[in-house]
């Protein structure tokens, strides 16, 4: 098996695991960070030590980290809790959002759900590369606009929103920006101090790190305000209660920290597998390489190509000793075709048709060779199985 | 298949998995064979199309070739039908139903229009046979 889905999660990094094991053991720290003992201060020195790790890949305080359970939690609190803060959506109150058609779901979802309570909510399109512009955003901002939502990096094509000169642009008008960066983070260089993003999502199994923990930015100057969703202890400056799973914590920490160490090589050695998948791929007769187009800011770490005239349930199936995804993993559960590509224009036939390639730290070049042969082969087998006309 | 594909990951039922793997009988007849009858169902909305070619000796099959564009399940009822229907004739070939086909492959519930597509991808066939007969 040939593993070529690491957008969709990452195994444990060996030093991750390692990190995590003291306080996964029977006899280990168990001590919980709330607690005002012993072992409570260790565990809870080891939490703080991991916020400062998160907060160091994306040059923020680590006042300003928020753990959380994940990338849809973060995303969940910050868009639902930035505009309950502001007692929205409320019956003559109008409350705006901006966000885009090829969000993750979770973001999707918690915009419904917010229309269902009262709340606008402009969906942008993406142009032909999969990107939303600062100019369509702010385009799109009226003054009942109290929040934009805007992911970093697509998990589906790996296109990249211009995040740098949207943020001070929505600084300079008064209106918040959340921005989801599960697929960013150790992708592209991310530095708070110097882009005014308000809130920023991240997750930790995108990274090998642990699943199940995940982070929210929230921005101490100027402050921003969040009601929280999850209620109890009063944990996480009463933004997030619940008893912190150290191990967790500590897996994210150290899963940043390798990512900031590795930064520069990471993207090389993914931007260069990519490369090389394409260079092999794109002599298939007609195939369509969805995201950035060639040369322009595009992920490193993933490849999404929609080969059309074969069927892509049989297409998977043909490759079934390499794991890789049809669109996004959220949506392959769903058998319909991804709606991030049929937002960039695709036919659902051709959406159905698609994969996306994404790439680790262990992918070797022999695997891409493999994987390409293997699809190339497959692909010109259901071609040539096919009853239908050619129009490729 | 492909060198990497010595497994099933995707749990499919055996009979459907190996007939899509090896495909047999797959392909046209060439333009210049005698007896052959074709026809398709599906459409490629559906995503599913099935062409099915039958060579007739007087009233039997005597070779079967298919094409299909398709899940695997849809690839594995035109290889059987193919298979199949050797050595029938369109009497016999007229029997064979979706419900059949179901339980020869094992074909869950959520596909059953796999199956239909066979179907009527046979019916379609023998309409025409009668028609040319005619």
């Amino acid at each position: 098996m040939i593993y070529l889905d690491y957008a969709a999660t990452t195994p444990l990094d060996e030093r991750v695991f390692e990190a995590m094991l003291p306080y996964l053991k029977p006899d280990g720290l168990h001590g919980n960070p709330a607690s005002t003992h012993g072992p409570g201060f260790k565990a809870r020195a080891a939490v703080e030590a991991a916020r400062r790790q998160v907060a160091s890949l994306i040059g923020a305080d680590a006042s300003e980290i928020i753990w959380t359970s994940g990338a849809t939690e973060s995303n969940n609190l910050a868009i639902k809790g930035a505009l309950e803060f502001r007692g929205l959506p409320k019956a003559g109150k109008p409350a705006h959002i901006v966000t885009s058609k090829t969000e993750h779901k979770c973001v999707l979802d918690t915009c419904r759900h917010l229309e269902t309570l009262g709340a606008r909510v402009t969906y942008l399109k993406p142009d032909a590369d999969g990107r939303v512009s600062p100019e369509a955003v702010m385009a799109a901002i009226t003054p009942d606009t109290a929040l934009v939502s805007l992911m970093w990096v697509n998990n589906e094509i790996g296109a990249v929103n211009d995040i740098e000169r949207l943020a001070p642009s929505l600084r300079e008008r008064g209106v918040m920006l959340h921005v989801d960066a599960a697929q960013a983070a150790g992708k592209l260089a991310i530095d708070l101090a110097a882009v005014p993003i308000d809130l920023l999502s991240l997750s930790a199994h995108k990274l090998y790190g642990p699943k199940g923990v995940g982070a929210l930015f929230v921005r101490r100057k100027p402050r921003a305000r969040l009601s929280p969703q999850m209620h109890g202890g009063g944990h996480e400056q009463g933004m997030r209660s619940g008893t912190l799973a150290p191990h967790q914590v500590v897996g994210m920490g150290a899963a940043c920290a390798l990512a900031a160490e590795r930064f520069e090589a990471d993207i090389a050695h993914w931007s260069g597998l990519r490369d090389a998948l394409w260079t092999r791929l794109r002599e298939v007769p007609g195939v369509l390489r969805n995201g950035p187009a060639e040369g322009t800011r595009a992920a490193p770490h993933l490849l999404n190509l929609s080969f059309p005239g074969v069927e892509g349930e049989a297409l998977r199936a043909s490759l079934g000793g390499i794991a890789v995804s049809s669109g996004s993993a959220c949506s392959s559960a769903t058998a319909e075709p991804s709606y991030v590509l049929r937002a960039l224009g695709r036919d659902d036939e051709t959406a159905n048709a698609s994969l996306r390639f994404s790439f680790g730290r262990k992918t070797t070049l022999a695997e891409i060779e493999t994987v390409a042969r293997t699809v190339i082969e497959q692909v010109a087998w259901l071609r040539e199985l096919s009853p239908l006309p050619r129009t490729w | 298949m492909s060198e990497l594909d010595d497994s099933n990951p995707f749990g499919y039922a055996p009979e459907i998995w190996r007939l899509f793997q090896r495909a047999p009988n797959a392909g046209s007849f060439a333009d210049d064979v005698q007896g052959v009858v074709s026809a398709e169902a599906g459409t490629p909305a559906a995503r599913s199309v099935l062409r099915l070619a039958l060579r007739f000796d007087g009233d039997r099959v005597v070779d079967a070739r298919f094409r299909a564009y398709g899940c695997p399940a849809s690839i594995a009822v035109g290889a059987y039908i193919a298979g199949w229907a050797q050595g029938r004739n369109p009497q016999e070939l007229s029997l064979l139903k979706a419900a059949d086909l179901r339980a020869a492959l094992e074909i869950p519930e959520d596909r059953a229009h796999c199956a239909l597509l066979g179907e009527d991808a046979l019916r379609a066939v023998l309409t025409r046979y009668k028609e040319q007969q005619a």
